[in-house]
């Protein structure tokens, strides 16, 4: 029977072992924060308007290469070309030439009597004809003016205007065959390139950011007074890659090291060493396998919240090992079966609690869930299947065992006299003031951990270039496209009294490049009338019979605009159909200060068909929103484990549940004296704080008074704690208050756990 | 290798020359702070069988900006200085403004009329490839071809001839229109007018 077991669990672990090997030949990782956060399923099209400006981005990379003078500043950009193109197998420069503009003439040129701007159309509307004529007459005589068309094509010379409305959506102007932009004390040269690698693996040791720092290098060495800024997702992501992969294996490694050291110190033979490591060896594996097949893309944080578990999954091969002990080998079997009740319930909270973090709809969270209850189940079924077969030695008691098993007896218990009441007396104090301040904070920052020179790049480049806001927009939704670019229309009128107020810099809107239907006809008539005029008024002055040209008679539809590269401006704007309607998203520029909001979600009131979308503070509500429902969910698991340890241990109960209760008011109330802001990720970890730390009571109550229980609950939170303690030092806060959660909990667990035992003698029953 | 180096060596006698042609109408070219005189305009457009002719005089200040007041056919006046461009037509009925600012193609248009009027070849070779000869004792002539993407829309290639100052500019525009503009009387006197001044100081 047990053979067959160990041979079954073989079978899997041969199976994982395969997947393992072609997992980790070609690891898809995903670096994107947004990954972590769930659907919102109130609001869709939001959610798909965000996805879509981060996809754009997504390989983007956008370089500014400053000097005090333009001849430099062209030097410093030669320089950081040469040092980029390099390697053309990472990076090729993106199109943001004149290529690009030829072909959105060409699209435009047949329209061109229907594109016409806010001023154009109030002063042809109101021009008299005198007016017209002389100036269509003094555009013909001025000497080589600035034309796009044949003078037939635009006798009053409109289009360059408009053209240059466009233009003034950025900063850069095209300058001796370069994007040129003048700012902040210096002439810049505007670069972009994209990234030719995909998705990142673990340990690829940032190889854009080391060639950007060979480039930035480059420029302030050679170039007197010259500055590379760069920004971009690849390059976020490489810091993130290189990040997680630090923390990985400073989590890993270190609980590794800590776990294996504790079982020598405790055992002093090889064998625990070795089976204790193929057990957190297979969990870890099985956890990687399981959450690859289920979730397309592993997150990277899964991965470094993942290395945690190597301090949660020794638990069962320590309690095999230091009930094992000083035993027979020929016990081995009737002892794993003494200790399977324990250990299955102990798994079982264990399980449910991770499970519980996956009750939130976050992806992120679910894949670390699932990865960490995997790995649990994992680890358990290598203890339990293959420890009797593979454990046949001898395991003499150690010196080191048996005195710490006997300290057990010298631990304080709880009794009724005046020193424990007084001591419970002040904690309870120390917890009513602790919750009094404590303090709650949602934010998108808790899961970022950006190095903070690549934010001030960002800054500065967003400065520089007037860049729009990805996390504030507006979207604007409707029937048809017709409607939409209607409704953009509506919106952009009050916009635009705000650019004149100077509160907004500008906006950036599909309807500026494309019209709708109902406006472009409007704006045909009324140039026809205004330039019929016009070219009557040079015939009489010339003599001639000039004559207008024609164009084309329907106008420019979104299929026509999509289709052609010409579209690449304004492509990631529009959402398409999303259900039922269609969508677009006007981009807002210059905005610099929060402050600037509410004004702009006023905008947006009473226009139909209008959202205005602040995706910082929709974030913000969210996180809000599930801290409040993990907190609620956690008084019900509480009672839910209450009544499943009653199930059991009957009166005794309480004495593995008070501990793990005390432990988390314990936590928040440090939490609170301290001003570390309660956050769902703390929440998330006191969810796990209760599946775990209840194990060590149940432990405790399986076995009571003997002494290899208590030396494994021992051992198991030392490495528990060391665990969850480097995991509080990682550079993401979300996962940073998770770790110091467990850690501030654990230990108040472990220290309380073995005063709440049972009096000598006595055990459950 | 040999026809390599040969080549190198064509290449680099090449650029000496166009560099001494250059070099040599610079010489040639007086350096005027200040001009003014008459000219005649005739400009070939699409949709105009007869060429389009115009006669005014002009002031270029290098300083300031260029004032090209038309007489004939119809009387108007055209600013053009490194902030703006403003056309006004002599009866008032029509005026047009344009903010450098605001219409950032209008900067890169002045510095090439500058350049071109007062024949700054220097400033010219660095938007144009420029090809030229020396014509007698003291003229030469000009061929520039546009090396930025932006003025290749606009311009095919201009024609430049002259002694001590430049006399006519050619005009060939990438639509296929051209420009022939003759200058004559000029002189580098009388100094601006305190109308004139005005006017340059928009």
């Amino acid at each position: 029977m047990r053979n067959k077991a160990a041979i079954l669990w073989l079978l899997v672990v041969l199976a994982v072992g395969a997947h393992q090997v072609q997992f980790w030949r070609s690891a898809r990782l995903d670096t994107d924060v947004l990954a972590l956060l769930p659907e919102d399923e109130q609001a869709p099209e939001v959610d798909a308007a965000t996805r879509k400006l981060a996809d754009q981005a997504g390989r983007e990379l956008v370089l500014l290469v400053g000097a005090p003078d333009w001849e430099s500043a062209q030097r410093a950009a030669d320089l950081v070309t040469a040092e980029l193109s390099k390697d053309a197998s990472l990076l090729k420069p993106s199109a943001l030439d004149a290529s690009s503009l030829d072909a959105a003439l060409e699209l435009y040129r047949p329209y061109r009597d229907r594109l016409l701007t806010p001023a154009q159309r109030t002063w042809l509307s109101r021009a008299t004809a005198e007016e017209l004529g002389g100036t269509a007459l003094m555009k013909l005589y001025q000497p080589a003016g600035p034309r796009l068309t044949d003078w037939e094509a635009d006798p009053l010379g409109l289009w360059p205007d408009w053209w240059a409305a466009r233009a003034s959506e950025s900063t850069a102007r095209p300058r001796d065959g370069r994007l040129w932009l003048s700012g902040e004390g210096r002439e810049w040269v505007l670069l972009a390139w994209h990234s030719q690698v995909s998705a990142f693996a673990l340990g690829a040791d940032g190889n854009i950011t080391t060639v950007v720092d060979r480039a930035r290098a480059a420029v302030t060495s050679q170039v007197p007074g010259g500055r590379l800024v760069a920004a971009g997702v690849p390059l976020y992501a490489e810091a993130a890659a290189s990040q997680a992969s630090d923390e990985m294996s400073t989590i890993g490694i270190g609980s590794l090291v800590a776990v294996l050291l504790l079982v020598w110190l405790t055992f002093r033979s090889v064998r625990p060493i070795v089976l204790v490591g193929v057990s957190l060896g297979i969990g870890c594996a099985v956890a990687m396998s399981v959450t690859a097949l289920v979730f397309e893309r592993v997150h990277l944080l899964t991965l470094v919240f993942g290395s945690s578990l190597v301090g949660v999954a020794e638990d069962y091969g320590f309690h095999y090992f230091a009930a094992r002990q000083g035993k027979p080998p020929s016990e081995r079997g009737p002892l794993m079966r003494s200790l399977l009740p324990g250990m299955v319930l102990a798994l079982l909270t264990s399980v449910v609690a991770y499970l519980a973090l996956g009750v939130a709809p976050f992806p992120g969270l679910r894949q670390m869930a699932l990865f960490s209850a995997t790995g649990l189940v994992g680890a358990f079924l290598t203890v339990a299947c293959w420890f009797p077969t593979l454990d046949t030695g001898a395991l003499p008691e150690t010196a080191f065992a048996r005195r710490f098993a006997t300290s057990l007896s010298r631990w304080p218990r709880f009794a009724s006299n005046r020193a424990w009441w007084g001591g419970t007396a002040a904690l309870i104090l120390f917890i009513i003031g602790g919750l009094w301040r404590l303090q709650t904070r949602d934010d998108l920052r808790q899961l970022q951990s950006a190095p903070a020179h690549l934010i001030s790049d960002q800054r500065e480049l967003g400065r520089l270039l007037g860049l729009p806001s990805p996390a504030q927009f507006f979207l604007v939704g409707g029937q048809d496209e017709e409607q939409v670019l209607a409704r953009e229309a509506a919106l952009k009128a009050r916009l635009d009294s705000l650019v004149t107020d100077k509160f907004l810099v500008g906006y950036r809107a599909v309807s500026d490049w494309l019209p709708s239907a109902e406006q472009q006809r409007a704006d045909a008539k009324l140039s026809a009338s205004a330039e019929a005029q016009a070219v009557a008024a040079v015939a009489q002055a010339t003599g001639e019979a000039p004559t207008r040209a024609r164009f084309a008679d329907d106008v420019l539809t979104p299929e026509r605009l999509l289709a052609s590269p010409a579209s690449a401006a304004i492509r990631q704007q529009w959402l398409g159909r999303l259900g039922e309607k269609h969508f677009s998203i006007v981009m807002l520029r210059g905005l610099t200060d929060p402050s600037m909001l509410p004004r702009l979600a006023d905008t947006a009131e009473g226009l139909e068909g209008v959202r205005w979308v602040d995706k910082t503070q929709e974030i913000s509500k969210l996180l809000e929103r599930y801290r409040r429902l993990m907190g609620g969910l956690i008084l019900l698991g509480y009672v839910a484990v209450l009544l499943l340890l009653v199930a059991r241990f009957r009166r005794q109960a309480w004495r593995a549940w008070l501990p793990t209760v005390v432990g988390t008011l314990v936590t928040l109330a440090v939490f609170g004296w301290v001003g570390e802001p309660l956050q769902l990720f703390s929440v998330l970890g006191l969810m796990l704080l209760l599946g775990m730390g209840v194990d060590y009571g149940i432990f405790m109550l399986e076995h009571p008074g003997e002494g290899s229980a208590w030396l494994a609950v021992a051992l198991a939170g030392v490495s528990t704690l060391l665990s969850f303690g480097l995991l509080g030092l990682s550079a993401t806060p979300a996962l940073r208050s998770f770790g110091l959660t467990m850690l501030l909990g654990e230990v108040t667990i472990w220290l309380l756990t073995p005063c709440c035992r049972l009096p000598p003698g006595k055990d459950v029953s | 290798m040999k026809r390599a180096l040969l080549l190198g060596m064509l290449l680099v006698g090449s650029t000496a020359s166009a560099g001494d042609v250059v070099k040599d109408v610079r010489a040639r070219l007086a350096d005027v702070p200040l001009l003014r005189g008459d000219f005649e305009q005739k400009k070939t457009v699409s949709g105009f069988k007869k060429p389009l002719v115009s006669r005014g005089a002009f002031l270029l200040s290098r300083e300031q900006g260029v004032l090209w007041d038309t007489r004939e056919p119809f009387a108007s006046t055209l600013t053009l200085t490194r902030k703006s461009l403003s056309a006004e037509q002599g009866t008032g009925a029509a005026a047009y403004h344009l903010d450098a600012s605001k219409e950032p193609g209008l900067a890169a248009v002045n510095e090439v009329m500058f350049a071109l009027l007062s024949g700054d070849v220097a400033a010219l070779s660095k938007r144009f490839r420029v090809e030229g000869e020396l014509v007698g004792t003291a003229g030469w002539k000009l061929t520039l071809t546009p090396t930025d993407a932006g003025l290749a829309r606009v311009f095919k290639s201009i024609h430049l001839e002259g002694d001590t100052y430049v006399r006519q500019v050619k005009l060939d525009e990438a639509r296929g229109d051209t420009s022939v503009i003759q200058f004559d009387k000029l002189s580098q006197t009388p100094p601006p007018s305190d109308a004139e001044a005005r006017r340059l100081a928009k």
